[in-house]
């Protein structure tokens, strides 16, 4: 598992919130995906209802995961090719160690994958002396930078041309430019001689379809062909949730993959892959595996709250819209997943203690919902891992929240089931507010403590003179003389 | 073995994370259907059916959604015209690598027609055509041959590819894999050439799939071991945002579509 840092998310919130380039960066990426999305689904021939139509399309997939995955595996041994299941991400990262052991891989090609970002599949390889190159244009810069992706589909959003032109000038030895043309060429040729000489391609799977047997990739640099074709072994990784069964639905969710990711109809290469290459073909890898992640999934599937959290594609569209996304950045969720698919599924998969404040800093403003491209509930789920959060849930291993919210509450249930008590209490609370700071209109600036959390960014409303009871009680009696 | 077990026990898991099924949930002629749909037939009959009127109208389509993509068609009226087109742009463009023009080619019926290796040898130019390998020949003397053909797909700067169809809707061109036809004609060189012919156009990835499904003609090989969907030149806008053409595959590319 690749590190989780999802207790640091209030710290690095405010770091990503004080970066001036990033803010500009993400609002700049908001504005346009942001609204191109709901438009390209708007345009959809069957129109935005498709999304409806791929939720159940998902939904049946999930409920029908074994029989799917056996299935695909079953086609792609008849083709060739080798399936393994990995329960855990250290399994398939060792699995992934032993192909590159046994073929003596010194230099590995790869496009983007999320799920090789979970389970932390480079520092692995990387250990036993494989150079692991990562070849889409944005993640290669994050990586010659040392750094983590902030964005599923855009990863170094949060790097501005003078950085990239830096980095290159740093790294590749390129006379220093910041003209983007440029600087992607010297990507290109340096790449180009990593694609040649590699021993081994590894990717991610965005979709398999388990009728016909076959995972796709999608990209539009043509890095994952790249790295599918040319090496003689592909390795590709898949989370156990990324199937569906015919290759009809498959055509509907690739095409809201792509309107969801970039608003495109369809990305510029749809590679569906069956197997290695055949007897007679040049090209195309000698070897293939499949390797099938679970590593945290299976639990998800259990619990009928968060099943549905497996329809989720990883488009990223949530990310385009969210407002707490646009203003923190990717890094703040602290793992491979950020954004509102970050917030429900990371503590799902590390840990909901540790990654307790993902939920609570969302806004449920519901517009990750409105752009999903599989039309999942994300704010249910949201509001699903709070609930675990103040009551305690043993199957996700949370204690109930300790003392002062319950005793509040407590207190108040108290208090408004005995009358007398709750007005003389008011009546007190009236006249004692006086000592506080007021602000605005009269509202209290400052609550004391244990109270003192609430007012750290908003005023509280005062109480008012008169409860309301005694004032109805007074209209009442002037009403009835008049 | 302990990969069975472990592959047993994932799948175990996962029967007990569903649940005891509903009977009816599970309805494998859902899942896996043996025949086509009435959605499935209509698409059939599309294709089969389209008009004159129609295979204009596709064609039109695809140059509308080819515009944008900088996916540029061109529709000859003959194989001359076709052969021209590409000997205009191998004396138009230059390699991107530097070095001598040589170009590559699948060894398909069609581009062989075009009669592209005169007139390019009057001029100088080597143009490869690719072969497939021997399954007679040794594994070293294969993989020698897999190198060599490597290496002179990489060294050139047009590569000239057909197509199993072409979709209007998304201006697709689709490669299925096989034999001497190497996926990486259309990936390693700057340039890619692909042709086809005017009756290979689909309306879109629904009747591409029903044909690959249900159509006997390409049911047996269906999408094959690797079906590449190839939309324009490879582009990518991950440095600030600005597009740009060319990031690993070909920087340009063209569709030359001949009569039937």
């Amino acid at each position: 598992m690749s590190a989780v840092r999802t207790e640091r998310y209030v710290e690095e919130s405010r770091r990503g919130i004080a970066d001036p380039v990033l803010r500009r960066a993400l609002s700049g990426l908001q504005e346009r995906f942001g609204r191109g999305t709901a438009e390209a689904y708007r345009r959809l021939p069957e129109g935005p209802g498709l999304r409806q139509t791929a939720h159940a399309i998902r939904e049946k997939a999930i409920a029908n995961l074994d029989l799917l995955l056996e299935r695909l595996a079953a086609r792609i041994r008849a083709n060739g090719g080798e399936v393994f299941f990995a329960a855990t991400g250290e399994e398939a990262v060792s699995y992934c160690a032993g192909i590159a052991r046994r073929r003596g891989v010194k230099l590995a090609v790869k496009g983007k994958s999320m799920v090789t970002e979970e389970i932390g599949l480079n520092s692995v390889l990387a250990a036993q002396g494989v150079e692991v190159v990562e070849t889409d244009l944005g993640e290669y810069i994050i990586q010659l930078a040392g750094e983590s992706p902030s964005h599923i589909i855009a990863p170094a959003i949060h790097k501005t041309r003078n950085e990239v032109a830096d980095l290159f000038a740093r790294k590749l030895g390129i006379p220093y430019t910041t003209d983007p043309p440029r600087l992607t060429q010297a990507a290109r040729r340096a790449l180009r001689e990593k694609f040649l000489a590699a021993d081994m391609g590894i990717s991610g799977v965005n979709l398999a379809c388990a009728e016909t047997g076959h995972i796709s990739t999608v990209s539009n640099e043509g890095n994952i062909r790249m790295a599918t074709t040319l090496p003689p072994v592909h390795v590709a990784f898949m989370g156990l949730e990324r199937i569906v069964a015919r290759l009809d639905e498959y055509e509907i969710i690739l095409r809201l993959l792509c309107r969801g990711a970039s608003v495109q109809d369809i990305g510029t290469y749809v590679s569906l892959i069956g197997g290695p290459r055949r007897p007679g073909e040049s090209d195309g890898p000698e070897e293939f595996h499949l390797v099938v992640v679970d590593n945290g999934r299976s639990r998800l599937l259990a619990d009928p709250r968060f099943r549905e959290m497996l329809c989720c594609i990883r488009c990223a569209a949530c990310l385009n819209v969210c407002p707490v996304y646009g203003r923190i950045g990717g890094h703040a969720y602290g793992f491979a997943y950020s954004g509102p698919v970050g917030a429900v599924v990371t503590p799902l998969l590390t840990g909901v203690q540790r990654g307790r404040d993902l939920c609570r800093g969302e806004t449920l403003c519901g517009a990750c919902k409105d752009a999903c491209s599989m039309d999942i509930d994300l704010p249910r789920m949201l509001l699903e891992l709070r609930a675990i959060l103040a009551a305690g849930d043993a199957t996700w291993g949370v204690k109930p929240e300790g003392g002062l919210e319950r005793n509040v509450w407590r207190i108040w249930a108290g208090l408004v089931s005995h009358p007398g008590l709750y007005e003389r209490l008011l009546r007190a609370g009236a006249v004692l507010q006086g000592l506080l700071p007021r602000g605005v209109a009269g509202w209290i600036r400052r609550l004391p403590p244990p109270l003192s959390g609430w007012t750290q960014s908003r005023d509280f409303p005062p109480l008012a003179k008169a409860p309301f009871r005694s004032r109805w009680a007074r209209r009442r009696r002037e009403v009835g003389r008049g | 073995m302990a990969d069975e077990r472990k592959e047993r026990f994932f799948l175990d898991s996962l029967r007990r994370a569903l649940g005891p099924p509903p009977q009816a949930s599970r309805p494998m002629e859902d899942l896996f259907p043996r025949k086509p749909s009435a959605e499935d037939q209509r698409l059939l009959g599309a294709v089969s059916g389209r008009s004159e009127r129609e295979r204009e109208e596709l064609l039109r389509r695809l140059r509308a959604a080819a515009a944008p993509l900088h996916l540029q068609i061109e529709a000859v009226v003959d194989l001359a015209a076709a052969r021209a087109t590409v000997l205009r742009l191998v004396a138009e463009k230059s390699p991107e690598w530097g070095g001598e023009k040589q170009l590559v080619a699948w060894s398909h019926k069609l581009i062989e027609s075009l009669d592209l290796a005169e007139p390019l040898a009057r001029q100088g130019i080597p143009l490869w055509m690719t072969a497939p390998i021997d399954p007679g020949l040794a594994p070293e003397a294969a993989a020698e041959e897999r190198a060599r053909q490597r290496a002179r797909i990489a060294a050139s700067f047009i590569g000239i590819t057909t197509a199993d169809f072409c979709l209007a809707e998304t201006a697709t061109v689709v490669l299925r894999s096989r034999p001497g036809e190497p996926r990486s004609v259309a990936l390693l060189p700057s340039i890619h050439i692909a042709l086809v012919r005017r009756g290979q156009i689909l309306a879109d990835l629904k009747e591409l799939f029903a044909l690959l499904r249900w159509d006997e003609r390409y049911r047996g090989a269906g999408v094959s071991n690797c079906l590449s969907l190839i939309s324009g030149p490879s582009k990518t806008a991950d440095i600030e945002a600005t597009m740009v053409h060319g990031a690993h595959g070909p920087r340009e590319m063209f569709l030359l579509i001949l009569p039937d």
